[in-house]
This record gives structure tokens, C-alpha cells and sequence, in this order.
């Protein structure tokens, strides 16, 4: 039925405004225009004091005269893709093993040992980066479609990235070697990482004749550019038997690339004697240039520069090295040996032409040892949490962060872990990861991981179990008890009645198992007979949570007993069950007829003192009614009274016989 | 970045006004101008229509979800003065309850902590504020704090449930002494915050920084520190943080999140509290964080695109 209405004034009616809500892993976003609701303060109307019988929006709401109000659009939105991606499964369940291992690893280790076991933490997050960029590029490969081809690829692409700055993070910061050794490790890396000569290399190699090939001496500044001096030297020897004439050039050149002193691993040199020697040397290769020994040959001339460490000269070469960070690291190569790279210019290569690609900028934060801002950067550049939480924590074990303070007390490694573990929550099966971060974050790991786990949707019996274990092992009993209540009102209201049982028991909730108790007794006023016999018969202790289920409990014992012919036992028990206030009121009724069976038993059941007990039970029932009853002759209640009345009086008349009897034998 | 993982069409046949999902994210509830409330089954980027409610005669203004543990329960208000309590039965859902105690337009209702049992607040245009509390049996009771806000009251949030000596495990059948507290939003431009004492509502505390209509209030999720937070939105464009350092919750101290240029009708906590979502009327939803020295930075905004949800706008996340 149309609903009279009224446009608010000023309210454009295609415009639509959104309305948020959180969910426990999405959120929702839905279309709506909020000036439709409630009063509004200009106008004064809709308030309160105006009874305005409902159907009579004056004043507020625009009806459905508007064009398209059904098209009001909900979406489900959620963040955070990446937890989703089958390839990736890989690094977020292996990395958990890693950083569980490193929490756990023994801090005792000083010096070198422990600082060797970190180096070695590291490549293990690097082996699991790499060992996903080679399923992801499986993946690549194979797919045939090419939405997914291009998702995969770039995701190659982002892990490639990855285990670059991971890679240089562990040199520079994890293993932080002395000069020399840091070098080796940054000529390694560069070598590793900067590929696109490789095929240009392989192609001279394998020819028939390499020094005749076109591309021979870019290979040779290659070598030379990336320190690989052994096999620049081994080149030019075809070089120079090839040439005779520049023979004596291609001596003295290799004799200052195998005089170059370079730092070896195993070097017991100081740094003092490295400098002079490198001194000395750089001094030999600038008399030379300046001799124009190597005038006539431009090639071996501009190697000549290069090893003296002109910028200009290696830049030139700039096609070789396609990175600034290359670049880096050859002018790190040829510099005196004190320099450290954050005194280099890295922007020389980059010219003014663009401006810096986010790898760029961690990477330069990196050669600047500006661990914050490195970590800064990533959490900017990249989607998911799971690189820096994982690379700080690292960091934070090689006490390199200061522990600076973060606004609400905790620190920049719990922020991070927090963060990422909050992430693996909205998901299915990997929340269980989440819970072990959670676990090694002191200061808010706890009551995260309490708000967390209580949104894990418990589908089975067996993932509610499983909840149920993390919880109980950390002893957080409020969640305990509420997933416990949460399994029985389930089981309640698929009339799984035993298994609400239990989960009340565990939960200790009185009031819901006094309700659960109800509905058993309930159907067995029904059914005539009990369900779940074996939980009920089993209670042990936890019978005494509530009134109505220690009667539960016992109730049943009786029929047991009864059915063991126990009688005395039998009715001794049905007896206190009315005299200690155990059974409810409305049931007497229900056990006084219990007890008839047992009065009419050949022998005698119940005795005097007993028989009197159960008349006065019968009396103090009968006595509530009211007096109509009374006088209905046909009433069921009323015949059973009677019949209970005879039966008792009957007993009495046998017990006092036989007591009597006994009494006077 | 954020994708769209479902597109619901509610078939509702007028504007929705509120839309919540369940406690797991199975469930979104809905309600509009249509006078109906809807249920959707959304798992597994599904949408299965799993209830059509009607029982209103106006708009329904919103909808809440109690906790679980008491079943599936869904609480719906609206302009035709009612509060309606839904609850799933043998696998349909039925009106359980109807509460019809307020003169005016029902604005806004909120379920209590489930530590304090099933209590629902209901905030009305009457200026009065219903606290409905389920006692068993199909029974309600009804506390009333009237003329809670001069004309009119627009929001209700609870406040976290803090179990005093948490640590030790209550025995069995007692329940430990809560004390129960919300906050309200009203037209007299006021937060305020009620406490119960004795069995009965009083105000506690007036937070006055609003020089208009309060048209959301939301107390924030607990994360174990002894400060209470509570983000509050107004006609006037501006959004609130209130924060209160003791445990007395005495000394209440407001911090302008940000004024934007048009109404804020909405604001609402993440469930660890670490971000807060804006909705305001310049039609787009801004979401917020503290960042590492105290100032709140956004972190990125929801608009709509065309055709649909564009995405967001990855900001600077002020990290140090």
C-alpha cells in the first residue's frame, strides 16, 4: 500500500549514501540515503510528542514515489586477499613453523652461534619465499587462462621483490659482516638478483669464437662490473691470443685485475693493511692510465677506469647493470675500502627521469640502514602483513629494534604480528596459525585472541572441540564458557537433548541444564522412557549443577534400581526424593504413581514409618487443590488418588502385621 | 585493497536502513523502509533468503544480533514505535516478543554484553530509553528511563562487560557482580552514560562537545586497558573520541576525530577496537586509526564507484 509521503527538503534524490557495518572478517557496505530517517533538527517534525499514527510519514521520509528506491544495493567487502590464494598457502603455514622455532630458540647462544642462527632463520624464510615463487610460477605456467595467468605472474613478481629485500636485509642487518665479508655478500647478491645479462653472457660463451663476437667485451664489463675477476681475466686471455698485438696491453691489465685486493672470508688481515695494499694498488692502476698504456684499446681503457672507480666510466655502463643498485654496489667495489654504502650517491643512476618505484625506496632504505623506515615503506608497499611482521620480528630477535614505544604501550614487532594474525582469523583453517602468534605477543596477544576466537564459526562438534582445547589451554575460561553454552542452545534446538546435556554440564550452566533436565523429564512423561540412559546414568558429581538435574539423575537411578528389583533400595530412594525437596512439585504426582507398583508388590516394600511419609506426601499434594476438583468424580487426578489412598492404606495394614510379627516372634 | 566478495540483492522494495551480519559472518540481517526485516544465509559468498519478517508497520530503523549462546535471536525498531524480538524456532523464524512501551519512533536498539544475560536497550524519538531483559518462560521485564534525552533519543551502546577477578574461576550458579553500563546519543546535543545501581538506571556522566543533534554513539570493544573509549557523531558534522583514563570512569576527555562538512549519522568499532569506521553524509564511509603518537589518521575511504564499490584508496598508515 503507498505510504503518503513528503521529500525532505535539500535531499538530492539520486544520491546515495553508504551505510557500514563490520562483520567478523568482511564488512558491509550498503546503499542507502540516511536524511530519510528519523526527525530532523531544522524541521522540528517527526519528534517526539507528535503521536503520529504509524503509516503517516509527514515529514521525513520519502516514499516510493522515487525513481529506483529498490535498487538499494547491499555488498559484502572484505581486505586482504592474499590469505586466500592456494599458492601461498605454502609460506603462511611453513613460515609459522620458522617463526615458532625462532621464538622458541635458545637465547643463551651469544655472540657468533646465536648470531649464525639468526642468519640461519633467515634463509629459511627465504627458501620458503622462493620455494612459493617456483609453485606460483608453475601455477603461471600452466594456466590457461589469462586473467589468472597475469594474477599468478605478478604475484611471482611480488615475491621475487620479496626475497630481494629479505635477501639484502639479512646481509646488511642480520649477518651485518665487517666491509670485506659485506662486499662478498652484496657482489653475491647483485649477481643473484640481476639477471638480464645472463642470457647475453651465455650467448658469448657457448660461441665458436667469443672474442670475435659482437657482444664479447660487453660481457667482459660484465665480469669486471660485478668482480667476477677470474672470468673477466679468463676472457681476455682469448682476447689476447687472438690479437698478438695488444699482448703486452692485456699483461699489464691482467695483472692489476689478479693484483686487486679483495676481501676473502678467511681473511685474518686488518683493516689497516687492506687499505694500504688497496692504496698501493690503486695507485699502480692510475699510473698506468695516466702512462696511456692503454690508449689505443678504448675497451681496456674504460676497464682501467673502472677498476680506479671513476663514476663516470661506470656509468657508462649503465645498460649492464639495469639497477641503481647494481650500480651501487660496483662503485662499493672500487671504492676505498672504508666507504660504506649509505656515502654513495644512488641517485646518479636514475637521473632525473622518473621518480623512485617503492622497491626503490626500501632498498635505499635499506643501503641507508634506516631499518624503520624500511619496514615503514614495505607496510605501505605491500598488501598483506605477513612479510613485515615476519622480517621485524626477525629483526626485533637481533635486538636491532629500538624499543621505542608505540602510543598504546605495545611495540613496532607486536604491532606487526598483531596485525597479521588479526588477518589469518577471517579465514576458514588458518586462524589456527593466528593463534600461535597471538600466543608469543605479551602485551596484547591475549585479549586479541580472546575477541578473535569467540567469531570462529562453529559449524561441527569437532571444530568446537577444537576451539574448546586452544581455550581451555590458556585458560580462558569466560570464552570456555561461552562456546559451551553456544554447543548446547545448538544441540537444543536440534532436540539433540543428550548433547546439550553435556555441553551445559561443561559449561557449568545451571540455569540450562535445569531447562534441559525439564524437557527429558517431559518426555519421559510422554515417552514413558528415558534417552541418552548413558549420559544420565554417568553424571557422576556434575549431577549437583543444578536441583533439577541431581533429581534427573536420581530419578533415573531409581528406575534402575527398580528394574534390578531392588525394591527396598528403590523405594527408600523415591522416598527422599519427595521428603529432601529434590523433586519438584510437579512431579509427585508422576512418583507417587511410581510407588503404586511398588505397593503391590507379594512382599512388603515399604515400611510403617516409610508408608506414613508417603501418605503425608499424598496429602500435602492434595491439599493445594482447590476445592472444584474436589468434587469432580470423574477428574483422572481424582481416581488416582483414590486408588494411591487404598494402596497406602492396604501397605500399612501388611506392615503392621508383619512388623508386629516380628516383633512378637 | 579490498575486493567484493558478494553482491546481495535484497529485493527489498524500498531504501535499507541497516544491514548487520551475525556474530560468525554467516548471517546479514536487513531492514528498510518497506516495513520488512530480512534474514540471508551469505556463506561461502552465497545469498540465500532465509526469512522475510513482517510485523512492522513503518520504516524499521535497525536491527541487532544477540549473542549466540541464547540462539538465534534478531532484535528489530522502528518508526511505528515498536521493538520486535525474532527468534529462530524448529528452523523458522517468529516474533518472540513485541514491545510497544514508546510514544515514538523507535530509533536505535543494542543487546547488552551476554555476561549480563539478554538484555536489550532501546533508544526512542520519546526522549525515553527501554531496557527490555529476558527473565525466562517467554517473559520480558521492563525498566524505563524516561526523559533520558529532551526530544528525542537517537542511539544506544553498551559498554564492554569487565569481569572483576577474571582470573579466578566463578563457582558455579554465580554470577559475578557486573557493573552494567551504556551510552546514549540524544537530540539535547548529549552523550550520556547510564549506570546501574541497585536495580536502577542513573545517569552517570553528561558529555557535552556537540552543538547539535548526537546521531550515533559506539563504545569500544575492550582490549584489556584500564581506558574506556566511546566515538560519538552529531548533526553538526563532528565526530568525537571520548576517552576515560580511570576505572571510576570520572574524568571523560573528548578528542576531535574530524569535522567533516556534512551530517555524521554513523559510527561503529572493528572488533579489536584499532579502527573505527565513519559514515557520514558526504556520502562515503572513512575509516580511521590511532596511530603510534595518539592522533587519529584515516586510513583510507569507501566511496562508491561506478556501477558499484571502487577501490579503496590506500592511505598512509602513520607507523613509526
Amino acid at each position: 500500500a503507498a505510504v503518503p509521503s513528503q521529500v525532505v527538503p535539500g535531499a538530492d534524490p539520486c544520491a546515495r549514501q553508504l551505510c557500514f557495518a563490520w562483520g567478523p572478517a568482511e564488512v558491509l557496505v550498503c546503499e542507502t540515503l540516511f536524511g530519510r530517517r528519523g526527525g530532523s533538527p531544522s524541521r522540528g517534525t517527526g519528534g517526539p510528542g507528535r503521536a503520529s499514527p504509524p503509516g503517516a510519514l509527514t515529514g521525513c521520509v520519502a516514499g516510493s514515489g522515487e525513481a529506483g528506491p529498490s535498487t538499494s544495493r547491499l555488498f559484502v567487502v572484505r581486505k586482504d586477499q592474499d590469505i586466500y590464494i592456494q599458492t601461498l598457502r605454502k609460506l603462511f603455514n611453513e613460515s609459522h613453523g620458522i617463526f615458532i622455532g625462532l621464538q622458541r630458540s635458545e637465547e643463551e647462544l651469544a655472540g657468533k652461534s646465536r648470531k649464525a642462527q639468526l642468519v640461519q632463520v633467515s634463509k629459511n624464510y627465504r627458501s620458503v619465499i622462493r620455494a612459493c615463487m617456483e609453485d606460483m610460477h608453475q601455477a603461471a605456467m600452466s594456466a590457461r587462462d589469462p586473467a589468472l595467468h597475469s594474477q599468478y605472474s605478478t604475484q611471482v613478481s611480488i615475491l621475487s621483490a620479496m626475497e630481494l629485500i629479505w635477501n639484502l636485509c639479512e646481509i646488511l642487518f642480520v649477518e651485518a659482516a665487517g666491509a670485506g665479508p659485506l662486499l662478498l655478500r652484496l657482489l653475491d647478491w647483485v649477481r643473484l638478483h640481476v639477471c638480464d645479462v645472463d642470457n647475453m653472457v651465455r650467448e658469448v660463451l657457448s660461441s665458436e669464437n667469443p672474442s670475435k663476437h659482437e657482444l664479447f667485451w660487453n660481457v667482459v664489463d660484465v665480469f669486471v662490473l660485478q668482480g667476477r675477476m677470474d672470468e673477466a681475466r679468463h676472457l681476455l686471455a682469448k682476447e689476447a691470443s687472438a690479437n698478438p698485438t695488444s699482448v703486452n696491453m692485456y699483461k699489464i691489465l691482467d695483472d692489476l685485475m689478479k693484483k686487486m685486493p679483495v676481501p676473502s672470508l678467511g681473511n685474518t688481515q686488518t683493516l689497516t693493511e687492506m687499505e694500504l695494499k688497496w692504496q698501493h694498488w690503486h695507485e699502480e692502476c692510475q699510473r698506468y692510465l695516466q702512462d696511456g698504456t692503454f690508449a689505443s684499446n678504448s675497451h681496456m681503457e674504460s676497464i682501467c677506469k673502472i677498476l680506479l672507480g671513476d663514476e663516470d666510466a661506470i656509468l657508462e655502463k649503465k645498460e649492464l647493470m639495469t639497477t641503481w643498485y647494481h650500480f651501487l654496489v660496483t662503485q662499493l667495489l672500487y671504492s676505498h675500502p672504508t666507504v660504506k654504502p649509505m656515502e654513495l650517491r644512488m641517485d646518479l643512476f636514475l637521473g632525473g627521469e622518473s621518480s623512485p618505484e617503492p622497491l626503490d625506496m626500501i632498498l635505499m632504505a635499506a643501503f641507508e640502514f634506516e631499518m624503520h623506515q624500511v619496514i615503514k615503506e614495505c607496510s605501505i608497499a605491500l598488501s598483506n602483513w605477513w612479510f613485515v611482521a615476519h622480517l621485524t620480528d626477525l629483526l626485533d630477535h637481533c635486538k636491532l629494534l629500538q624499543s621505542h614505544n608505540l602510543y598504546f604501550g605495545s611495540n613496532m614487532r607486536e604491532f606487526l604480528l598483531l596485525e597479521y594474525a588479526s588477518g589469518l582469523f577471517s579465514h576458514h583453517s588458518l586462524w589456527q596459525l593466528g593463534v600461535d602468534y597471538f600466543d608469543h605477543c605479551p602485551e596484547y596477544g591475549r585479549v586479541y585472541l580472546e575477541l578473535h576466537i569467540e567469531r570462529i564459526p562453529l559449524n561441527t562438534e569437532q571444530k568446537a572441540l577444537k576451539v574448546l582445547r586452544i581455550c581451555e589451554q590458556r585458560q580462558m575460561h569466560e570464552q570456555v564458557r561461552s562456546i559451551c553454552k553456544i554447543m548446547a542452545m545448538k544441540a537444543l534446538r536440534n532436540n539433540r537433548l543428550g548433547s546439550a546435556l553435556s555441553w551445559s554440564i561443561r559449561a557449568k550452566d545451571a540455569a540450562f541444564a535445569t531447562l534441559i533436565s525439564d524437557r527429558f523429564l517431559k518426555d519421559y512423561c510422554e515417552r514413558g522412557c528415558f534417552s541418552d540412559l548413558d549420559l544420565i546414568d554417568n553424571l557422576g558429581p556434575s549431577m549437583l549443577l543444578s536441583d533439577r538435574l541431581t533429581f534427573l539423575g536420581k530419578y533415573r537411578e531409581f528406575h534402575r534400581l527398580y528394574g534390578e528389583k531392588r525394591f527396598s533400595e528403590a523405594a527408600k530412594l523415591l522416598l527422599m526424593l519427595m521428603t529432601a525437596h529434590i523433586a519438584p512439585c510437579s512431579f509427585w504426582m508422576t512418583l507417587l504413581t511410581d510407588a503404586l507398583p511398588l505397593l503391590e508388590q507379594k512382599e512388603v516394600v515399604f515400611s510403617a514409618e516409610q508408608t506414613y511419609e508417603l501418605m503425608r506426601c499424598l496429602e500435602d499434594l492434595t491439599a493445594g487443590r482447590s476445592d472444584k476438583k474436589k468434587f469432580q468424580d470423574d477428574d483422572i487426578e481424582t481416581v488416582k488418588v483414590e486408588m494411591l489412598r487404598l494402596a497406602l492404606a492396604r501397605n500399612l495394614a501388611r506392615v503392621i502385621v508383619k512388623e508386629g510379627t516380628l516383633e512378637g516372634s | 585493497q579490498v575486493s567484493v566478495i558478494n553482491t546481495v540483492d535484497t529485493s527489498h522494495e524500498d531504501m535499507i536502513h541497516d544491514a548487520q551480519m551475525d556474530y560468525y559472518g554467516t548471517r546479514l540481517a536487513t531492514c528498510s523502509s518497506d516495513r520488512s526485516v530480512k534474514i540471508f544465509d551469505v556463506r561461502n559468498g552465497g545469498q540465500i533468503l532465509i526469512a522475510d519478517l513482517r510485523g512492522h508497520e513503518g520504516p524499521v530503523w535497525q536491527v541487532a544480533w544477540a549473542h549466540p549462546m541464547y540462539g538465534n535471536i534478531l532484535a528489530s525498531c522502528s518508526y511505528d514505535r515498536k521493538v520486535i524480538i525474532w527468534k529462530e524456532e524448529n528452523g523458522t523464524w517468529e516474533k518472540t516478543y513485541e514491545y510497544t512501551g514508546h510514544d515514538s519512533s523507535v530509533n536505535s536498539v543494542c543487546w547488552a554484553p551476554h555476561d549480563y544475560g539478554l538484555i536489550l536497550a532501546c533508544g526512542s524519538s520519546d526522549g525515553a530509553i527501554s531496557l527490555l531483559s529476558y527473565t525466562g518462560d517467554g517473559q520480558w521485564e521492563v525498566k524505563k528511563i524516561t526523559n533520558a534525552h529532551t526530544i528525542g533519543c537517537n542511539a544506544v551502546s553498551w559498554a564492554p562487560a569487565v569481569v572483576p577477578g577474571s582470573l579466578i574461576e566463578q563457582p558455579s550458579g554465580q554470577k559475578p557482580n557486573y557493573i552494567k553500563r551504556f551510552a546514549s546519543g540524544g537530540c539535547d546535543n548529549l552523550v550520556k552514560i547510564w549506570k546501574e545501581e541497585e536495580g536502577q538506571w542513573k545517569e552517570e556522566q553528561k558529555l557535552e562537545a556537540h552543538s547539535d543533534w548526537v546521531r550515533d554513539v559506539a563504545w569500544a570493544p575492550s582490549i584489556g586497558l584500564p581506558t574506556s573509549t566511546i566515538a560519538s557523531c552529531s548533526q553538526d558534522g563532528r565526530v568525537f573520541i571520548w576517552t576515560c583514563d580511570d576505572a571510576s570512569g570520572n574524568s571523560w576527555s573528548p578528542k576531535l576525530l574530524h569535522k567533516f562538512n556534512d551530517v555524521v549519522w554513523h559510527v561503529s568499532w572493528s572488533i579489536t577496537a584499532n579502527i573505527l569506521a565513519v559514515s557520514g553524509g558526504d556520502n562515503k564511509v572513512t575509516l580511521w586509526k590511532e596511530s603510534v603518537d595518539g592522533l587519529w589518521a584515516c586510513i583510507s575511504d569507501v566511496n562508491k564507484g561506478q556501477g558499484g564499490v571502487s577501490a579503496v584508496t590506500e592511505g598512509q598508515q602513520n607507523e613509526q
